[in-house]
């Protein structure tokens, strides 16, 4: 078990206190206390099934609509816990943007894919909209790639620009904390190679959290490293520091391959 | 192991000939609608005309009748070929065909009772054997004044049977002089029937002295030339807006049938999709799987309910509702008719809306869902700018299914649209209210109601089947296209 961990000299973006959920009354996540600095990249590591995912979700909520799931414990944001009673959802989500495992854009064009969160958040229209998505898709590394076919669907792109489409999709929304659940899983290496690049291109700006089972991914793109195992928070810490020089014996096992 | 190949390969066989049997249903009732409405081709148009001579001050004159002193004699001709041939057309009758109206005319005129000599029924007889548009006909008239006649002054009178419409007529129908008597001058003459039906002209009297001389009265020769092909003609008039099949001059306009069908399709659909995909959302979306367990079943049982038990509660529920909402105002019998027929098919199909609507909700994945959640949409907007886009195909496929569920509904409608083909009228807020509550008759309870003692094979039992064909195509059509939309869903998702 681990307390806060926090760096003194980071700002913290986000921060879980004594954050527990189970699902059925089944724990997944056991009282996890973790601090999220901002503008830098966070892997979160660990075996399958270890609890990445549902410690991702819960820094949106995205898990409130699965029947039997209790959740208790804090996520400060902005000084606020966002399970507060009273919390405005889609402003938490203006805030906190999520991708997920597998691409999962929208049955429509590429434009509206990204139009769709700025003209219904912002009310954006016509020339102003036209410049937030052409500046998402930009961020997202993808416009070069698209700005010749806007008006195509956005299923008929490959499994990788899918998926950098809905980072644009997300960045179009302009939050500050980016999640990412194992976004490359389902790509493939050249791909993996862009979205890496672009998560680190995103950390500059952007408070980012990842999701990864591959380790030298983490290791580089990440600023910092949790390692979860059993619903536990097991070592968090610089990710030079977690790989090269882990400070228990589990992190060790896992990372030389030895489990999960 | 050779036991599971077997099994494998009778249940292969039987999928094969379970196949092969529905496809051949669909066959053989199309080839059946469609060999049996051949019999609607075969309809005859007859027509019927009263022509009469008569004083010019008769009081009879407007009634088309006959005055014993004054004649009228007819024959006819027929046969395309005397049509086509326009020497032929104007050729004077002969010798022995003049004769023949004189064998006629020599035969009924033995009788006591002078109306017996009736020329225009006669006349009218003839008109009326039925003949098929493609066969022109020809009808030849002597006038003259019997010896006794005083006047100085003749006229030749002439109206359409009662139920007689000449805008059903598929022929060109016209009246012409072809020739006066010896020694008597008038200008030609040529009058076209469908413009103008009822009608009288005066002649110079010309008296014929005997039998002989009638021979060489005025000569009109009435002409029905066809304007189309009896398969023109009967498609032509199967689109007009009268269906009344049973009286002398028939007419099958299966217009207000369709319009009725569609109209009620329409309003049900209306009513039933927006609630259907409501409760579909909610079912889907929302209600905890509790509410999902019991709302199935239910669902399931309300699409099983017999539609002549759901047509029998229309009766005791909506009709005396809607009576006694519009019953004084528009001098309702009862209160069926479009509005009620409407309300219950919504009623009907709206189980089958919801559950097919479900299904297409519940196909798009929950990745769709979670990804717009993520986005910070509620979730009306979710449903409304990412689910029901998602789903349009499908829940198209599912209007689709239910609108050629609804089109060939028959419990229901017969029970409850009072049977009376009306056109709708949407030319005023009055008419068109009239219209909704009125009695109506569609497609399908047309076939129902009328099957039952329709002579065998007749023109009117072919029309049957011809609306049966009517509505199977168009089920049909909706029904593929229903098809064409699932299979897009299933592309999208
Ligand atoms: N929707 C759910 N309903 C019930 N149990 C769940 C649900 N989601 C996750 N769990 C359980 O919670 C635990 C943690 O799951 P989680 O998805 O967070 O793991 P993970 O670390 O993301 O695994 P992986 O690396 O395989 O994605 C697992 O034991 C899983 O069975
Ligand atoms: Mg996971």
């Amino acid at each position: 078990m681990v307390a806060a961990m926090t760096l003194p000299k980071q700002k913290v973006a986000m921060e879980t206190v004594e954050l527990s959920v189970s699902y059925n009354g089944k724990p997944a996540l056991k009282r996890v206390s973790l601090a999220f600095p901002a503008n830098a990249v966070t892997a979160l590591i660990g075996p399958s099934g270890c609890g990445k995912s549902t410690l991702l979700r819960c820094l949106n909520r995205m898990n409130d609509r699965i029947p039997g799931v209790e959740i208790t414990g804090k996520v400060m944001l902005n000084g606020e816990d966002i399970y507060a009673r009273r919390v405005n959802l889609t402003r938490l989500r203006r805030e906190v943007g999520m991708v997920f495992q597998k691409p999962n854009p929208f049955p429509m064009s590429i434009f509206e894919n990204v139009a769709l969160g700025p003209r219904l958040h912002y009310g954006l229209r016509g020339r102003a909209l036209q410049e937030v998505v052409e500046d998402a898709l930009r961020k997202a590394a993808l416009w070069d790639e698209v700005k010749d076919e806007l008006h195509k669907s956005g299923l008929a792109l490959s499994g990788g620009q899918q998926q950098r489409l809905c980072i644009a999709r997300m960045l179009a929304v302009q939050p500050r904390i980016l999640l990412m659940d194992e976004p490359c899983s389902a790509l493939d290496p050249i791909s993996t190679q862009k979205i890496e690049e672009l998560i680190v291109e995103l950390g500059k700006q952007y408070t980012v959290i990842v999701v990864t089972h591959n380790l030298q991914q983490a290791a580089r793109i990440s600023h910092y490293t949790g390692f979860l195992m059993y619903g536990e928070l097991v070592e968090w810490g610089e990710t030079r520091q977690v790989f090269e020089n882990p400070t228990r014996p589990e992190t060790e096992d896992y990372i030389r391959g030895r489990f999960g | 192991m050779w036991r599971i190949r077997l099994f494998d390969s009778l249940v292969q066989a039987a999928t094969w000939v379970a196949g092969g049997l529905l496809l051949l249903t669909i066959v053989a009732v199309f080839y059946y609608l469609f060999a049996e409405s051949q019999y609607a081709f075969q309809r005859k148009f007859p027509f019927g005309f009263r022509i009469a001579l008569q004083p010019p001050d008769s009081e009879y004159r407007n009634e088309v009748s006959m005055d014993p002193t004054a004649s009228l004699l007819a024959t006819h001709r027929e046969g395309t070929d005397a049509l086509d041939d326009a020497e032929d057309a104007t050729r004077l009758p002969s010798h022995e065909e003049l004769s023949q109206m004189q064998a006629l005319v020599t035969a009924t005129a033995q009788t006591d009772d002078p109306r017996q000599l009736r020329p225009d029924a006669l006349f009218r007889d003839c008109m009326r054997a039925p003949k098929r548009a493609e066969q022109g006909e020809r009808f030849l008239l002597l006038a003259f004044a019997l010896p006794h006649y005083t006047g100085n002054r003749m006229v030749l009178a002439w109206e359409p049977d009662v139920s007689f419409d000449p805008a059903y007529c598929p022929y060109e129908l016209r009246l012409r002089l072809v020739r006066a008597p010896e020694g008597v001058q008038v200008k030609p003459l040529e009058i076209d029937l469908r413009r103008q039906p009822k009608g009288s002209l005066e002649l110079p009297v010309w008296k014929a002295r005997t039998q002989e001389e009638w021979l060489q009265g005025y000569l009109f020769e009435l002409e029905a030339r066809p304007t189309t092909t009896t398969t023109l003609a009967t498609i032509q008039q199967f689109l007009m807006p009268d269906w009344a099949p049973t009286i002398l001059y028939a007419r099958f306009g299966m217009l207000p049938l369709l319009l009725a069908t569609l109209l009620i399709t329409l309003l049900a659909i209306g009513l039933a999709m927006p609630l259907g995909i409501a409760a579909a959302v909610y079912l889907s979306e929302q209600a905890s799987p509790r509410i999902r367990e019991w709302f199935k079943p239910i669902l399931e049982i309300l699409a099983s309910i017999p539609t002549v038990v759901l047509g029998y509660f229309g009766v005791m529920l909506i009709a005396p509702a809607l009576q006694q909402m519009f019953g004084e105002a528009l001098q309702l019998s009862s209160g069926r008719g479009l509005l009620a027929t409407a309300l219950m098919m919504a009623v009907f199909i709206l189980p089958t809306v919801i559950s097919l609507s479900e299904d297409a909700l519940r196909a798009v994945p929950n990745s769709l869902r979670e990804g717009a959640e993520a986005l910070g949409l509620t979730l009306a907007e979710r449903v409304r700018l990412v689910l029901l886009p998602t789903a349009k195909s499908g829940l198209i496929a599912a209007g689709l299914l239910a609108i050629a569920r609804v089109m060939g509904e028959t419990m229901i409608v017969w029970i409850l649209s009072d049977g009376t083909p009306t056109m709708p009228d949407f030319s005023s807020p009055a008419a068109a209210l009239g219209t909704l509550v009125k009695p109506t008759r569609g497609i399908p309870d047309t076939i129902a109601i009328e099957m039952g003692n329709v002579e065998f094979e007749s023109p009117h039992y072919g029309h049957l089947f011809l609306l049966g064909l009517t509505l199977f195509v168009l089920t049909l059509g909706i029904n593929l296209l229903g098809f064409a939309y699932r299979k897009r869903a299933q592309v999208v998702l």
